[in-house]
């Protein structure tokens, strides 16, 4: 089989029906999984108990700006800190997931000089959905 | 006609610029008449840092070159301090403004001149 390479150029980001592609440099969508392991008389055990997924965005800041990205997750984290926002990550075409995640408020300022950047560690709610195609 | 890099880009930091005492290029000129401040591509041009593709969006280096008359170096260095202060002052919004390197003599055709590079970056984004 050909070598496949698939970078980030080709993933697309969306919360709550917003691309975030001009502003993030970065993202993933990673698993924590609770695996309890047992010492039993024949060896170790384990037992898959638990997921817990993070969408972890690192991005620059745009503050000020027009339909401000920033602005948009101040105010979800803001007025409805316990309401998920819908997430579609693409990974490449025909690999889309999609998952739920909790708002949370940006960190303001940065360091001069450069752009002011954020990261995201955003909760998710549940586990993520496939669409492979 | 979606927008270049010169109407989103150059030209905004062109006209910026015009408000400092000196002659302003967008491009590298064959005779440079002093005090001059040039505008010219640094290198890497262009740099792609954010995800996906459908959009062309990347990061822009430039060089704000600043050169003076170097006939007396405590003046020549003092002119192109203030220079320097000046257009870092005008840099406008948006224009991630990084180091000044160390000021030069170089030979332009039969004169010599102070010259110094601001490095400046900015972020484009090409709109329809």
């Amino acid at each position: 089989m050909a070598t496949t390479v698939i970078t980030g150029r080709d993933l697309t980001l969306t919360i709550a029906t917003t691309a975030y592609d001009a502003q993030t440099t970065s993202v993933t969508l990673v698993n924590s999984p609770t695996i309890d392991v047992y010492q039993t008389l024949d060896g170790k055990a384990y037992k898959h108990t638990d997921d817990q997924w993070t969408l972890n965005v690192e991005l620059l800041a745009d503050w000020g700006a027009a339909s401000s990205l920033f602005e948009a997750m101040w105010t979800a984290a803001d007025t409805n800190p316990n309401t998920t926002l819908a997430v579609s990550l693409t990974a490449v075409t025909g690999a889309v997931f999609a998952c739920n995640v909790l708002p949370v408020f940006p960190a303001i300022g940065g360091a001069a000089p450069g752009a002011q950047t954020d990261s995201w560690t955003l909760t998710v709610v549940g586990t993520p959905a496939d669409t492979f195609s | 006609m979606p927008s270049t890099i010169l109407s989103a880009v150059r030209t905004p930091l062109a006209t910026a610029l015009s408000g400092v005492t000196a002659n302003i290029f967008s491009y590298v000129p064959e005779q440079v008449p002093v005090p001059a401040v040039v505008l010219v591509p640094d290198s890497p041009y262009m740099e792609f840092e954010t995800i996906g593709k459908g959009t062309f969006r990347c990061k822009l280096n430039y060089t704000i070159t600043c050169c003076v008359a170097y006939n007396s170096n405590p003046a020549s260095l003092d002119n192109i301090e203030q220079l320097i202060t000046s257009v870092v002052a005008v840099i406008p919004t948006g224009y991630d403004v990084q180091v000044v390197d160390r000021p030069t003599v170089t030979q332009v055709g039969a004169s010599n001149l102070l010259v110094a590079d601001i490095r400046v970056s900015t972020w484009y984004t090409q709109t329809a």
